[in-house]
């Protein structure tokens, strides 16, 4: 559905996007994983036009370079910035926007009930957008993205200062847009969200794609063991373990055990041997 | 095109929303000219008369005449005062100067031949020379006017001639060679004007040397109706004005506040954003001239001399503005510097303009550098239409500089906002 071949992108001596090659399969929810700099926005905006890249090239299967503004109209995108006008209302947003991207009558209208009633705002669709809280923003954010029914949609960051309510949310509309056929591509530096909507997953860092892969996939492969922890009396003992059940039955009959708790390894430890780094400490 | 349209739309909904700005776009400006009207309307004829006091001593039918065709005069605005009351509004700057007409100032005045020369005395401030100097031009033309009359009146001359030779018979210290001579030159005079063919109730062409034929020039450039039609052009500049810094703001308010990324990312392409502003932009620089000068046609009298070269006045006014906002959209990163230099050209613009101050006020060499400023030309334009009495040749030129700014403006605006988008 969308390609990246060889992308760079510099700016001046900071290079963002360096030698970047992925290609995102239609249907599909791809997560791009990676702390604050990354590079991730970078490739976002590259990849809707917005940034030509300094080599590489983009594609949108079928559709060409999204430097053309044709090829554009098959994108969605919601920016980590919002981008809503203040003094329209909800609805006069979502109507602008999709006037803009040539919706017009009853196919406007329709669209944008249905957008507004996607991400739950319709009975405040008269309100403007600068009395909205911070998680409907964004859940309108992603409505304006939708109002043309892009094939490919975007979110770059979508769950940055919303509350647990509608973050919820938000991950409950991805999962339907799924069900529906469309491609998303869902850029994160909370690995929990990449974990538990993805289908596939990009770990990027300093501007390199250090692997590609479902998150099991990368979990086997980059996750390393199990880690069984126990309680004695005097103190705690760490055992990587490949069987958790059977290390704990041998570890037991070497003396009781006060209590043990098992850490599995997660997207947090595979981002952790890539680079030397934890994710949150980035 | 519907995009551009819907573009410009929303344009115009983010500005009726902003009170502050739209305060700023149309009230102020109607605010302006009427307020600035109203002090210049206050001023009546005193405007232009000169402001003199007039200390009546002799207090006679004469004087009185005298002091009433002053004051009926286009050149004086009179008040009449005691000595000292006049003194005290020269010195307090109140008064350009007073006149004091002395006891027998309107007997003397009657008499042509004879007796002693009567004095005005004139009491003036010397900061204001070249005043005092129009004031004793403008008392010397009528004090010969009244004798000019009397020449024109065989019926009253001839009495005067009466009056005078009796005097001159009657007279104990007058030297005898002038007596002489006049006692042989009045009854010649008086002859003279007995032989002068009569026309209608006594009075006829008399003796007049010459005879001056006032032409009225205002035919073909009349000054304004009112001080509106020079208070509002100038209002209507400052609404221009307040057009071009909101929506040249606005672009960067679109960039800072992520909003331009979506217009960039919509399939639409840089004509179409950069098209949709202008014409937001052009329609509320052609709105806000319409919608003042619709108010000072009912409200305030204004009567435009020419309807055709008005409408063309405001759209090349209105297309200079939005090449100004174009280039006033890539002036600043931030809001604040784009409002900032905004605001800091648009008002030394109008300040060299004649936007604060009619130019006529200016010295010479402030007029000459304001051909620099488009508002000069907007304003030229406006009252071309207005009062002037342009014709099409002559309003060529003001708006030929207009439409050149504005699209140099949207060229250069266009291509520099581009170059900073696209880095």
């Amino acid at each position: 559905m969308l390609t990246l071949t060889n992308v760079r992108k510099a700016f001046g001596s900071l290079v963002a996007v360096d030698d970047l090659t992925l290609s995102i399969r239609r249907g599909e929810v791809f997560g791009l994983l990676g702390p604050n700099g990354a590079g991730k926005t970078t490739t976002v905006n590259m990849a809707v036009g917005l940034l030509r890249p300094d080599q590489g090239t983009v594609e949108i299967e079928g559709a060409g370079s999204p430097d053309r503004p044709g090829v554009r109209a098959k994108i969605g995108v919601a920016p980590q910035a919002l981008a809503l006008y203040d003094e329209l209302t909800g609805e006069e947003n979502l109507a602008f926007f999709g006037k803009l991207q040539g919706l017009k009558g009853r196919d406007l209208t329709d669209r944008v009930r249905w957008g507004l009633e996607f991400v739950g705002l319709f009975e405040r669709r008269r309100d403007r957008a600068k009395v909205y809280s911070g998680g409907m923003k964004r859940r309108l954010n992603i409505a304006v993205a939708l109002v043309h029914d892009p094939p490919l949609l975007l979110l770059d960051e979508p769950t940055v200062g919303v509350d647990p309510q509608s973050r919820n949310s938000i991950f409950e509309k991805i999962a339907a847009l799924r069900e529906k056929g469309h491609t998303v591509v869902y850029t994160t530096h909370y690995m929990e969200e990449a974990q538990r909507l993805c289908d596939r997953v990009g770990i990027i860092d300093r501007g390199k794609l250090l692997a590609l892969d479902t998150v099991q996939g990368l979990i086997a492969a980059h996750g390393g063991k199990s880690l069984l922890i126990v309680e004695r009396g005097g103190g705690e003992e760490r055992v990587e373990t490949d069987d958790p059940l059977r290390e704990l039955n041998a570890l037991q009959s070497n003396g009781a055990l006060r209590g043990f708790r098992l850490e599995r390894p997660d997207l947090e430890r595979v981002f952790l041997r890539l680079t030397g780094r934890e994710l949150r400490d980035v | 095109m519907s995009t551009i349209i819907a573009l410009a739309k929303k344009d115009l909904q983010l500005l009726v929303r902003d009170k502050v700005g739209f305060f700023f776009t149309f009230f102020f400006p109607l605010v302006y000219a009427v307020f600035f009207g109203m002090i210049f309307a206050g001023q009546g004829r005193g405007g232009s008369a000169m402001q003199i006091v007039v200390v009546d001593e002799d207090a006679t039918d004469g004087s009185k005449a005298f002091v009433r065709q002053l004051d009926e005069s286009a050149e004086l605005a009179v008040q009449t005062a005691t000595r000292e009351e006049a003194t005290g509004l020269v010195r307090r700057g109140k008064k350009v100067g007073y006149i004091v007409l002395p006891a027998g100032f309107g007997k003397s005045r009657e008499r042509v031949f004879g007796g002693e020369p009567v004095k005005i005395e004139m009491g003036l401030d010397p900061s204001r020379a070249a005043e005092a100097g129009l004031l004793q031009g403008v008392l010397t033309k009528y004090m010969y006017q009244g004798m000019q009359d009397a020449f024109t009146n065989p019926t009253a001359m001839r009495k005067q001639l009466a009056a005078s030779l009796t005097e001159v018979q009657t007279s104990a210290d007058m030297d005898p060679a002038w007596r002489t001579t006049l006692q042989w030159f009045l009854p010649m005079m008086d002859r003279f004007f007995a032989e002068i063919p009569m026309t209608g109730g006594g009075a006829g062409r008399g003796w007049q040397t010459f005879e001056i034929v006032a032409t009225d020039v205002q035919v073909q450039r009349r000054g304004p109706n009112n001080p509106y039609e020079i208070t509002f052009p100038q209002g209507i500049i400052w609404g221009v004005m307040g057009c071009a810094a909101a929506f040249g703001i606005s672009l960067v308010v679109e960039r800072s506040r992520g909003t331009l990324v979506r217009l960039r990312i919509a399939p639409i392409g840089w004509t179409d954003i950069l098209a949709g502003k202008s014409l937001a932009c052009l329609g509320t620089t052609s709105a806000v001239p319409a919608m003042l000068l619709l108010f000072g046609i009912l409200v305030f009298g204004i009567r435009p001399d020419s309807w055709l070269l008005l409408i063309l006045a405001v759209v090349a006014t209105s297309v200079c503005f939005v090449g100004i906002m174009m280039i006033l959209s890539v002036a600043g990163r931030t809001e604040q510097s784009a409002g900032g230099i905004g605001w800091a050209f648009l008002t030394v613009m109008a300040m060299l303009g004649g936007g604060m101050i009619p130019l006529f006020f200016m010295p010479p060499w402030m007029q000459t550098v304001s051909h620099v400023s488009p508002v000069k030309w907007s304003i030229l334009a406006l009252e071309g239409a207005l009062w002037r009495n342009f014709s099409f040749s002559e309003m060529a030129l003001p708006c030929t500089v207009l439409i050149a700014v504005g699209l140099t403006g949207f060229a250069l605006g266009t291509r520099l906002f581009r170059w900073t988008e696209e880095g």
